[in-house]
């Protein structure tokens, strides 16, 4: 029978070594959380924690005087969300018909917008130390939105830095 | 558990700041009150209910251990004692010491509490020593505040019992960042009002389309049995029809009563929103003497800076408007009065010298105007606005051009001080004379859908009327369509709608115009304005169009569209983080029928139109391009709308006259009552695919010819068997896509 000073002692070491932090890498490396979505034949990952939702695109309505990346805006249960084409930002090739049907929404504290894509083929743990940097020229994406290849060939966008860019923001006034 | 600590600390300091910003701003107008020098009783009450914020203050700050704050309160305090117990007399000098103490105050309460500097640090220490050598220095040295004594008895006195509160019992503090949301959601709802009224519509629709269905059917019964048919076969029929007819009445009994219902949800639902609306906005009112309180202090200081002699008087401070325009307002009216001091107000030796009173005179008067407007009226009796030195400094600036800067009237001349660069000011100082301060107060007031104008006599004085709107949150708007896009246009700035027709418009000056009730007012395309391509030859034959004549200011342009459909409430919202300003667009709504539109910047708009005029009419004197003899119509069938709009640009800026259908049924129905010479559809499609509705064309007697491109994302050999097996003419892989092909093999078949 352990005395009450020793359950004491237990629980504390025990309470001690769960609030220990764990150390070290875990044996699989450092892995995240991407959503992987069809755009234009090509595949992309954007990391699951900059993705507000994905929502239908039923109806667009295009906005006049902006660049042609921004397609329009849709009606996200009463809020309004801008949608903007990657392929037309990045400036990659026009390729194929395509359906885009889905917009991937991100967001960080101060930037939301939606993206365009064909398809949503689902979340997937990526395990960084896989991802091999990869040459601009491979995907046609400037190096500055790109983390990264996937050996499956998955192209690991940086929503943080996507976000963040300021050539992304539309801001115009009219000059008089 | 830190972390929460920390929010809780965070949610207690914001809650003192919020408490010691209004014990300032009482300190601050009590301390101005006392250097009128009223009546003695006055003097009493107002340093008495002053030594109680100062000293509500110190507790506060003592609470959240903000002590440098604490110490700052303590002498004022002392001050405020020793002239209570009137052991001090008040004084002009002590005034000027307790000022600054308070804007230290202000600082401290800004900076988070603490000096962030040592110098800082220093100053206050110097101050609080003055402080407390103006108590001493006239009170004797026993009755000294400062001492142990003293902060003993206020520590008793921790919490003051309500009766030394201001008597603020029917009101509660709710932070704005509750409040906001809140009026969101309850505008929102205004989208379900417009939406209820959307469906009662519909419904009726299908009343009527049921009632065509009964019409047609008795008809056709009519004929049979006044027809030479076969008896069996008319028995059959007239059955089926007598049976359909059943079926009718039936479903357009329970139609009637559901549009009854609907149409009473949508009466009672739309009440509802716009009580509900209304006492929401009722909530965010607030009276304007909240930013007017600033101005007794800012004139004090500003006038005497510049050694003049300024009564500031303030009128309708208790007139409420939303909250949101006075956050709007508050720097227009701070520049406004400032202009008022700086460039209207003379010095007293020169007033004397023109006969006037030396002391100058501002006033801000606030009034209710009819309906939803309010005006403030920012008036002062200086030197008036010399309308000659707005002239010339207008056509230096080449804003007019010299012999227009003489034909103006002097109101119109007047008005051109709201021109950025105007200004009549012959230096420049660091409070305003750069001419940009009037633009920006036009544009924020016109930002708010309010106007500003002014009125100047040489000698007499300048005053400036702000008119805004009493709430900000929903206008009306009117639905204009241009091709196939709509927009709304605010219904403030549209002055009147109306017909042009083609051969009134005439060039004037390179630019389009037309005649309204004896003025020329300029024309312009609202696609064009918009930066929309133009449609070929669509609309534009017509012999007359419907234009909108929009207002602004002094201008006037008249904006043709291809439609005007309605006048409704419109509830704007932002276009979101990424379009953060877009030019000549201010916002987005959304439809009862949920479609969202866009919402027209007229400002912009305007400021666009006059950039094009020119342009436009070049473009409009060449001859037009060679127009296709006849246009090929085609139908592009395709479920995903960005899809379906590429292709329909592509082969629109090809020259076919394009339409489209969301899917095979869609597609065929279309079919079935048009005239069209090809079809482009694809292959995956709900309802009805690409692959049944060829095989519906096939098999169609009128249409059994059509030809019929598949586009697809099925690659594989069957499938292309398959659209061949169909009957399809062509058959485009999507991933192989591109438009030179498909017009390449739509030339092929058409």
């Amino acid at each position: 029978m352990p005395t009450a000073e020793n359950k004491k002692r237990t629980l504390k070491e025990r309470a001690r070594a769960l609030a220990r932090e764990p150390k070290g890498e875990a044996p699989a490396g450092e892995e995240i959380e991407v959503l992987e979505f069809q755009l234009a034949y090509e595949r992309y990952g954007i990391e699951s924690s900059y993705v507000r939702e994905v929502y239908p695109l039923k109806e667009l309505t295009p906005v006049p005087c902006v660049a042609p990346f921004v397609l329009g805006i849709i009606n996200v249960r009463g809020q309004i969300v801008s949608v903007i084409d990657l392929k037309k930002f990045f400036d990659l090739p026009e390729k194929g018909l395509t359906d885009l049907n889905k917009v991937v929404i991100i967001h960080n504290h101060a930037m939301e917008f939606g993206i365009l894509a064909d398809a949503i083929l689902g979340m997937r743990r990526i395990a960084l130390r896989n991802v091999q940097p990869s040459l601009p020229t491979l995907t046609g994406i400037r190096e500055q939105y790109l983390r990264g290849v996937t050996p499956e060939r998955v192209v690991l966008l940086d929503a943080g830095k996507l976000l963040t860019d300021e050539s992304i923001v539309v801001r115009e006034e009219v000059e008089s | 558990m830190a972390k929460k600590d920390d929010d809780f600390l965070k949610e207690l300091l914001a809650t003192f700041k919020a408490e010691a910003e209004e014990h300032l701003k009482a300190i601050t107008s009590g301390l101005l009150e006392i250097e009128k020098t009223p009546a003695a009783e006055r003097q009493t009450q107002i340093v008495e209910a002053v030594f109680r914020e100062a000293h509500s203050l110190k507790g506060a700050a003592r609470a959240v251990n903000m002590t440098e704050i604490e110490a700052v309160c303590q002498s004022l305090e002392g001050i405020f004692a020793a002239l209570k117990q009137e052991a001090i007399a008040p004084s002009p000098e002590l005034c000027d010491l307790l000022h600054p103490a308070v804007d230290a105050l202000g600082q401290l309460l800004s900076s988070g509490g603490g000096p962030s500097a040592a110098s800082e640090e220093s100053q206050l220490k110097h101050l609080i020593q003055r402080l407390e050598e103006a108590s001493r220095g006239l009170v004797p040295r026993d009755e000294e505040p400062a001492t142990g004594g003293r902060s003993l008895q206020i520590a008793q006195d921790e919490h003051p019992t309500p009766a030394l509160r201001p008597p603020m019992a029917d009101t509660i503090r709710i932070p704005t960042a509750k409040l906001g949301p809140l009026l969101l959601q309850a505008e929102e709802l205004l989208t379900s009002k417009l939406a209820a009224v959307q469906r009662a519509a519909e419904l009726g629709q299908v009343n009527a389309a049921l009632a065509a269905w009964k019409r047609e059917s008795a008809r056709i019964k009519g004929r049979i049995s006044g027809g030479r048919v076969r008896r069996s076969e008319v028995e059959t029929l007239r059955e089926l029809v007598e049976r359909n007819e059943r079926a009718a009445a039936s479903v357009e009994a329970k139609l009637a009563s559901m549009k009854k219902l609907a149409d009473l949800d949508q009466r009672t639902l739309g009440r509802l929103v716009d009580d509900l609306l209304a006492e929401m906005k009722r909530l965010s009112m607030f009276p304007f003497s909240s930013i007017l309180e600033i101005f007794p202090r800012f004139v004090r200081d500003l006038s005497r800076e510049q050694g003049k002699e300024v009564e500031l008087s303030i009128q309708g401070g208790e007139i409420e408007i939303d909250r949101r325009i006075l956050e709007e307002v508050k720097d227009p009216l701070i520049h406004l009065v400032r202009n008022c001091i700086d460039h209207g107000i003379e010095k007293p030796e020169e007033r004397r010298r023109k006969g006037k009173p030396s002391r100058g005179r501002v006033g801000i008067t606030v009034s209710q105007k009819d309906g939803n407007k309010v005006e403030a009226l920012i008036a002062d009796d200086g030197a008036g606005i010399d309308v000659a030195k707005v002239r010339s400094a207008a056509s230096r600036l080449g804003t007019v051009s010299q012999e227009e800067a003489e034909k103006l009237s002097d109101r119109e001349a007047l008005a051109l001080i709201f021109q950025s660069g105007v200004s009549t000011s012959p230096i420049i100082t660091d409070l305003s004379g750069r001419g940009l301060g009037l633009a920006i107060v036009r544009e924020k007031a016109e930002k708010l859908s309010g106007t500003v104008s002014m009125e100047s006599q040489p000698d007499a004085g300048t005053a400036f009327r702000l008119v805004l709107p009493v709430t900000l949150a929903t206008f009306r708007g009117i639905l204009v369509r241009v091709n196939e896009h709509f927009f709304i246009l605010p219904l403030a700035s549209v002055e009147r709608t109306l017909k042009v027709k083609r051969d009134s418009i005439r060039t004037a000056e390179n630019r389009e115009t037309i005649q309204l009730n004896g003025h020329v007012v300029p024309l312009a395309r609202l696609g064009d304005a918009l930066e929309l391509p133009r449609k070929r030859a669509t609309g534009d034959s017509a012999d007359a169009a419907p234009a909108l004549v929009l207002g602004l200011a002094e201008k006037r342009i008249a904006f043709m569209v291809d439609e005007i459909l309605n006048e409704q409430d419109v509830l704007v919202k932002s276009l979101g983080k990424q379009l953060s300003r877009v030019r000549n667009i201010a916002g987005a709504t959304v439809l009862g029928s949920g479609r969202v539109v866009p919402v027209v910047n007229v400002p912009d708009l305007m400021k666009s139109a006059v950039r094009l005029s020119a342009a436009t009419v070049r473009e409009a004197a060449a001859p037009g391009e060679k127009e296709p003899a006849e246009k090929k119509s085609v139908l592009v069938v395709e479920d995903s709308i960005t899809a379906r709009a590429l292709v329909k640009n592509i082969l629109e800026a090809a020259g076919y006259q394009v339409a489209a259908a969301v899917d095979g049924i869609d597609g065929f129905t279309q079919l079935r009552g048009g005239e069209f010479d090809l079809v482009v559809s694809d292959v995956d499609m709900p309802r009805m695919n690409g692959f049944d509705l060829t095989a519906r064309i096939r098999a169609d007697k009128k249409l059994s010819a059509v030809p019929v491109v598949l586009v697809t994302a099925l690659e594989s050999r069957e499938d292309r068997e398959r659209g061949i097996d169909v009957g399809a003419n062509a058959y485009i892989v999507k991933s192989s896509f591109d438009q030179s092909n498909l017009l390449e093999v739509i030339r092929r078949l058409v």
